[in-house]
């Protein structure tokens, strides 16, 4: 049980930017009514920003 | 509790006394009266004697504020959240309200934490938890953490590796206000990593039940933001929750840890906390410029601080403290 809320916090930065950031940016997308690129839909997109910063924080340890 | 809780802490804090160092400042009289080992004991005594005489008449007061503001708050914070699904809130106002609830409930729960609404056996003992309690939900600290962590802040003031709030200390301002953000990066060697550690040395159950309601309240609160978020209410989250805390754990870490302790040098009774004036007043800066009689009698609740200052000021000079008028 240790180990595996450990292991959940370790890589809770990567799930917050999927669970948190991506739709935090797609609903914020929608409500200024800005259009993703590339023929993406709102959540594509956001996953595609949320995710990949999630990761960059969960391995650098800093979200900037 | 410890040592520094209340008037035993103020008795342990007579005895002690002689032991602590406060170098002389700039200002200080000819004759200096701290707590140099040259020093005339019966005069350290005497003072002291004073001091305490003169602080206990600003323990305790009207401590019913702090209980009505935690659960007040709390209530219009739980309902801004049925509210904002509803469609009925204003979410900017909202945001702001939640902020301050943010910054407001660190100085409920900061009484609380030296069981200034309740003592131990106290009938008023279950407010005092319970305030403590509710107070720091939107800071996503849980109060027996808080309450540990503030404590060994008190025992170990300013002290690198044993003061919990050490990770605050800042060259200036602005580098206070990037390490409040940096401090709290998950890769960072900042302030849940210290705790952790502390809790470690503790080595009680005391500690390890208050690691487990932070892992429980992280948790809480992270399902919340993102079951909120994926349901369509990532905004209202995030201006309710998620921002008001970083702001407010912001401001607290640069009022509260930052400001009165800067720059985390000296270690003594009366030279570890400083006095300052600040550019938003008593209030915007959650009373912090007379944190240095919190330090010193922490029985005195935070609305009585500057009045206790004041009533201090000419026992604090003779002995050599520097107070300016704030």
């Amino acid at each position: 049980m240790q180990k595996a809320v450990q292991t959940l916090f370790k890589i809770m930065p990567f799930l917050f930017g999927i669970g948190f950031i991506a739709p935090l940016i797609a609903q914020t997308m929608i409500y200024w009514g800005w259009e993703p690129p590339l023929g993406l839909s709102p959540i594509g997109f956001g996953l595609l920003i949320g995710g990949p910063w999630g990761l960059y924080a969960t391995l650098r340890g800093r979200w900037v | 509790m410890g040592v520094t809780e209340g008037r035993g802490a103020t008795d342990a804090m007579f005895f002690r006394e002689g032991l602590v160092e406060a170098p002389a400042r700039g200002d200080a009289p000819a004759i200096p009266l701290t707590g140099d080992a040259s020093l005339d004991k019966h005069t350290r005594v005497a003072l002291l004697r004073e001091e305490r005489e003169i602080a206990r008449r600003f323990e305790g007061g009207k401590m019913w504020i702090y209980p009505a503001f935690a659960f007040t708050c709390y209530a219009i914070w739980l309902s801004f959240f049925p509210l904002a699904i509803m469609g009925w809130l204003n979410l900017p106002l909202a945001f702001v309200l939640s902020t301050v609830f943010a910054v407001g409930g660190y100085v409920t729960s900061h009484e609380a934490m030296h069981s200034n609404i309740g003592r131990p056996g106290s009938k008023t003992r279950w407010l005092n938890e319970w305030t403590g309690k509710v107070s720091t939900i939107i800071i996503v600290f849980p109060f027996s953490m808080a309450r540990l962590m503030h404590l060994e802040h008190h025992y170990h003031c300013n002290h690198p590796e044993k003061d919990p709030d050490y990770p605050d200390r800042a060259d200036g301002p602005w580098h206070a206000i990037y390490k409040t953000w940096l401090n709290r990066q998950p890769g960072v060697d900042g302030s849940i990593h210290i705790y952790k550690r502390i809790l470690a040395e503790m080595g009680t159950k005391e500690a390890a039940d208050s690691l487990k309601d932070t892992i429980r309240l992280q948790l809480i609160f992270l399902a919340v933001l993102f079951g909120m978020a994926w349901s369509g209410y990532a905004i209202e989250a995030a201006l309710i929750w998620w921002l008001p805390r970083h702001i407010g754990l912001s401001y607290i870490r640069f009022y509260l840890s930052w400001a009165p302790h800067h720059p985390r040098e000296e270690r003594g009774r009366y030279t570890n906390t400083r006095l300052f004036k600040s550019r938003l007043g008593h209030i915007g800066s959650i009373g912090m410029e007379t944190h240095f009689v919190h330090h010193l009698y922490p029985a005195i609740p935070s609305h009585r601080t500057k009045e206790a200052y004041y009533a201090l000021r000419p026992v604090l000079e003779k002995r050599g403290v520097h107070c300016p008028e704030i």
